[in-house]
């Protein structure tokens, strides 16, 4: 008897602890210190890692993938704004599927680009999608539902132009999520999408957000 | 053939065990009914599979128990009593049982395929327009109600590496990215890869299709319960294959799914002229890429 009542009350102490550690851990989770905050991205994208503009990586063990800069791991805060900024150096490869040469999921459904238009000269405008055989690279979030396509440098900008992409979105709750490129630019590798597009640290990432 | 008779000895120990393998199996068909089955019943064809599966645990759960029974009986009954390793008595081929354990199984096997068979067309039927026979929404489908009611909606499902979309053939063939559905409306779903093999999972839907590059592959599922699902790829596909996941898939009522669309459609205009045309299937052209 005394036996069956210690395995009762184990049974009770169990329930109790793990209600409380559910408590604890889930329903009084406070927010984290940059919630609800703006938050910068500023980003590079590079057809070879070892030779970027901004952070080159001439001792990448892949220094002629195309590939993010400085990181691809971002931290950014749960329930913010995220304004991002994206030195695009690359030109033009088109996407496999069309349809993601639409902005979607950022603020105002848009993005600014500055470009250089078939003469040469710098351009800039507010854009809700582009010509996806125009594209070089795309910034996307599924999970959030964020897709971004970014315009490839026109072939008769100045040697060294770069496009710049600036957009905002907002982010959710605490979590890991992954972002990728949707144009199979993976140069040199069977329908574009073996090498860098495949590792982690070049077309391909996580958005940590805490 | 020998006669078939129980050695004087055996019959206690057939008696016990038949006893208590009924009462066992009567437990136990009672309990494996009482479970709600996967992919259980947001569409027809899940319910079915779902119907499917219940009754095969039904029906094994008879056969699991006896052989159970019979391994704990032995070992507690029929061990061996002594130290002395000793050869068990001969046994010999009986004819009359396993007659009987051939008939009986093919007995079962075969009512199974006619219940698989069953289910198999009754899914054919449904995808019918007009064809009367399966009930959709509480009416009679193509006896009961007319036209458009009825009329299948076509979606292409587009695999590509990591994500799905899909587009509305009979909607200008506008591409979204998430899967939405009317409930009770059969739906031709056309699935297709724009790269490599992917696999399109509607776990709730009981709809499991592979995807592949140059292929339409052609699938049938009527939703009957409105309620979100999650599309997920089931075939290795690469980096980010673990996170080929859209949990926002939704089933809908008609008027819903109407505003839905519109939406989509209004959406997609700043977009569609670059689009191509609605095509079955695509090859992933050019075979090499990159900047």
């Amino acid at each position: 008897m005394i036996r069956r009542l210690s395995w009762v009350a184990a049974g009770v102490v169990v329930v109790v602890v793990a209600l409380v550690a559910f408590v604890g851990l889930f329903m009084l989770r406070q927010p984290g210190p940059l919630e609800g905050t703006t938050t910068t991205l500023h980003l590079e994208t590079v057809a070879a890692v070892g030779q970027a503009l901004e952070w080159p990586r001439p001792n990448d063990p892949h220094p002629d993938w195309v590939g993010y800069l400085p990181t691809t791991t971002w931290t950014v805060p749960a329930n913010s704004t995220i304004q991002v900024q994206i030195d695009q150096e690359d030109g033009a490869t088109g996407l496999r599927n069309p349809f993601w040469g639409k902005v979607f999921g950022t603020e105002g459904g848009n993005m600014h680009v500055t470009f250089f238009d078939d003469k040469g000269n710098p351009q800039e405008g507010d854009m809700t999608s582009i010509d996806p055989t125009q594209a070089a690279h795309t910034f996307a979030i599924p999970d959030l539902g964020v897709f971004v396509p970014l315009l490839g440098v026109n072939a008769n900008a100045p040697a060294g132009s770069t496009n710049v992409i600036t957009f905002s979105f907002k982010t959710k709750g605490p979590g890991r999520y992954r972002w990728q490129c949707f144009v199979p630019c993976a140069a040199k590798t069977i329908f574009g999408n073996g090498g860098p597009m495949q590792t982690i640290g070049y077309m391909g990432g996580t958005v940590i957000v805490v | 053939m020998g006669a078939f008779r129980i050695e004087e000895a055996d019959r206690p120990h057939i008696l016990r065990l038949l006893i208590v393998w009924v009462i066992l199996s009567a437990i136990g068909i009672v309990g494996v009914l009482q479970i709600n089955y996967p992919p259980y019943d947001q569409s027809i064809q899940g319910q079915d599979q779902a119907s499917t599966l219940k009754l095969l645990t039904a029906l094994a759960t008879p056969v699991f128990i006896a052989v159970v029974m019979m391994v704990v009986y032995s070992a507690i009954y029929f061990r061996r009593t002594t130290k002395e390793l000793v050869d068990g008595p001969p046994m010999l081929g009986n004819t009359p049982v396993q007659i009987a354990w051939v008939a009986i199984s093919a007995i079962l096997v075969l009512f199974l395929a006619v219940v698989g068979i069953a289910t198999l067309s009754s899914e054919n039927v449904a995808q019918l327009v007009g064809a009367p026979g399966r009930t959709i929404g509480g009416g009679q489908t193509g006896s009961g109600t007319t036209g458009e009611e009825n009329k299948e909606i076509h979606v292409q499902v587009i695999a590509q590496q990591w994500y799905f979309t899909y587009r509305y053939p009979d909607y200008g063939g506008v591409e979204t990215t998430h899967l939405y559905l009317p409930v009770n409306h059969p739906v031709e779903l056309h699935v297709t890869s724009l790269d490599i093999i992917h696999s399109f999972w509607a776990y709730q839907l009981g709809v499991k299709a592979d995807a592949n590059p140059g292929v339409d592959n052609i699938f049938h599922v009527t939703p009957q319960k409105t309620g979100s699902f999650q599309v997920r790829c089931s075939e290795l596909c690469g980096l980010w294959h673990g996170h080929m996941v859209d949990s926002e898939g939704q089933v809908v009522n008609q008027s819903d799914f109407d505003t839905w669309i519109a939406q989509q459609q209004k959406d997609f205009e700043t977009i569609a002229s670059a689009v191509p045309s609605y095509a079955p299937y695509y090859f992933p052209l050019p075979l090499v890429k990159g900047s």
